[in-house]
């Protein structure tokens, strides 16, 4: 693995655990990647729109799934709450290990792709802005409170 | 308080990072003032708008760039950063994009105006883009009939809104020159105005500030260039702007032993110098002496070469003078190449002077008038003899010596001795031209006109050699010279004596 993915998949697993301690219960882990995904929609949206952001997730989850077959049940519901539909059936065909590792894979697929469009610096900091927010408890860096 | 008992509110100037447009628009951008930057597609407005918004964002004063409908915000994104002035350490921070999309399709104006308020509450920012307001515009809505207000509403409180919140802002939109009726148009305090036109092979892009509360902009169109550095504009060359610099008329050598003397002892300073002939009659060669020479009085000075390219220039000029490499490496000499086919002679003006303020330059070199006519965008080639004319006059106001090459063609029975097109401009002309002497191609040069000063009527033979031009023996024993065809004057038969 390049030093660059293994900075993907730092970021990708920085949003994940942002969300960990949320979700205590069992098959934490999938459910920990999902509200990742979930706030990294709404935070992508706000920078390129909620149909830019889907078009973004709808590539990273088509380029996953040939490895993930967990992510066969995954769908994506542009401008909806939550955005990631599926988890529980996910989690209950593959586990929790497996559906938390393949949406991790998608997170990672989803930084390349921004990378490779707008630059992994720039890439890198939107993404940023969206742990800044799970790290402050669902408070973005601008003063405006994660939405329900 | 002033004489009247009202005191002025100061209008701070922000500078808008693009050069040549804060001295068009009379100073730069007026703080808190509402702007539209109108144009077609492709015009720049976008790249104008994220120019402006990098040259004044800070994190204490934010820009948000709104994007509306349109250019998707990746691709804008993916095309923007490619330009110099974009900073990606800027991004999130002291700049931020926010996409408005869902609420203009989805919603009214009214939710439309509330997003953008809040967001400039929330950030407080210096600056805010609007891009494209046009589709905000135009965009159909379900709702309308109900809507709190309409358009004009919109954009009145929209403006309201961000003058108290003390924000500079700027919609960009797509209008023609049609729908300068539309609301926007009114309430703006400044509008720019992006063309650019195809004319034969060429694209010609030109800016105008249409309007501009509280400023004296410079008026007209001034044409601009798209660059990896984003839009340079070339502000147009207004007429003698610049007062006449008040200077000793010194006598400047040309480098050429012999043609000092014909010209009453140098060319005189801050005078506008044309030498024209023929191709291959040595124009270049005497243009390049000329330059040298002022390195003996420790003059800087400019070439702007229009015909080739800079290497083969320099390569040609080095072989003749090896001090011409010299001058450029130790920085006494600057080789412009301007040969694009769409320049403007604002642009050339603007490259020209930008390197004789670097260097301090006291001579200048076009080579050639005939090459820079060619290197115009054809828009441009129909008041060639008008920008000429202030370009010179632009260029000489400033004290410098400029020295032009222009190619005239010649046939052996007929004498063009100047481009008609421009020779008015000039102070001093000097002419070459081929004769045939003897059975051999010769040339001669003579000096026409001298402003303020006497001169050589003669026609001096000269000579293009390895080290540059030599001038000879005056042609005193010829008639027709003029022709190219000369004829050995008969001389008078001697008296006889004794008879």
């Amino acid at each position: 693995m390049s030093r660059d993915q293994s900075a993907e998949q730092q970021i990708a697993r920085r949003l994940i655990e942002g969300h960990r301690s949320e979700r205590a219960e069992g098959h934490a882990s999938a459910r920990a990647a999902a509200a990742a995904c979930d706030q990294l929609y709404r935070e992508l949206s706000r920078w390129v729109g909620p149909d830019g952001c889907h078009a973004l997730f709808t590539r990273a989850l088509a380029q996953a799934r040939t490895e993930y077959p967990a992510l066969g049940l995954i769908q994506l519901h542009a401008r909806s709450e939550p955005y990631i539909d599926g988890v529980a059936e996910a989690i209950m065909a593959h586990g929790d290990p497996a559906t938390a590792e393949a949406l991790e894979s998608m997170l990672i697929s989803l930084v390349e792709l921004l990378g490779r469009l707008i630059g992994d610096d720039m890439a890198m900091k939107l993404i940023e802005r969206s742990l800044a927010v799970s790290e402050s408890g669902g408070e973005a860096s601008d003063g405006r409170r994660e939405e329900a | 308080m002033n004489g009247n008992g009202a005191e002025r509110a100061a209008i701070r100037s922000l500078p808008s990072g693009v050069p040549g447009l804060d001295t068009v628009l009379g100073g730069g951008l007026p703080e808190y003032s509402f702007n539209l930057i109108a144009g077609g597609p492709g015009s720049g407005k976008t790249t104008l708008a994220h120019q402006i918004m990098f040259a004044n964002a800070s994190v204490e004063r934010p820009a948000l760039y709104f994007t509306v409908l349109g250019e998707p915000t990746l691709k804008m994104l993916r095309y923007q950063r490619q330009f110099s002035y974009f900073d990606p350490e800027l991004a999130g921070s002291a700049i931020q994009f926010i996409n408005l999309s869902a609420e203009v399709m989805e919603r009214d104006l009214g939710e439309v105006l509330q997003r953008i308020i809040s967001e400039i509450e929330s950030a407080k920012p210096g600056i805010i883009v609007v891009d494209s307001f046009r589709t905000i515009a135009a965009q159909p809505r379900s709702s309308d009939k109900g809507a709190a207000f309409d358009l004009d509403q919109f954009v009145q409180r929209l403006a309201l809104h961000l003058t108290t919140w003390e924000v500079t802002s700027f919609l960009l939109g797509e209008y023609v020159a049609e729908e300068q009726r539309s609301p926007v148009f009114t309430v703006a305090d400044g509008i720019l105005w992006l063309t650019q036109a195809t004319d034969r092979n060429s694209v010609v892009r030109k800016v105008q500030v249409v309007k501009s509360r509280g400023r004296a902009p410079m008026p007209g169109l001034h044409t601009f260039r798209i660059t990896d550095d984003g839009l340079q504009i070339f502000p147009r060359i207004p007429e003698q702007t610049r007062k006449r610099a008040l200077q000793r008329r010194e006598r400047l050598s040309t480098g050429v032993p012999g043609l000092d003397e014909m010209i009453g002892g140098g060319v005189i300073t801050g005078d506008a110098v044309m030498l024209t002939g023929p191709a291959g009659s040595g124009k270049s060669t005497v243009a390049t002496q000329f330059v040298v020479a002022g390195l003996a009085n420790g003059e800087t000075g400019v070439i702007a070469v229009f015909e080739e390219y800079p290497e083969e220039y320099l390569a040609r000029a080095n072989n003749r003078n090896p001090e011409v490499g010299k001058m450029i490496s130790s920085g006494k000499l600057e080789l412009i190449y301007l040969r694009p086919l769409d320049l403007s002679v604002d642009e050339a003006l603007s490259a020209i002077l930008e390197a004789v303020e670097r260097l301090g330059a006291k001579r200048v070199v076009i080579d050639s008038l005939s090459g820079f006519e060619v290197a115009l965008a054809p828009t441009f080639r129909e008041d060639f003899r008008e920008s000429l004319y202030r370009l010179v006059g632009t260029l000489t106001a400033t004290g410098v010596t400029v020295f032009m090459t222009a190619e005239v063609s010649e046939g052996f029975r007929e004498a063009r001795f100047t481009s008609e097109k421009v020779s008015f401009i000039t102070d001093e002309i000097i002419v070459q031209r081929y004769v045939e002497l003897e059975g051999e191609l010769r040339r001669v040069m003579a000096v026409i006109k001298m402003r303020g000063s006497d001169h050589s009527h003669e026609f001096r033979l000269y000579e293009v050699t390895a080290k540059g031009v030599v001038i000879g023996d005056p042609l005193t024993d010829y008639d027709g010279i003029i022709t190219g065809v000369p004829t050995l004057r008969a001389k008078p038969a001697k008296a006889k004596r004794g008879k």
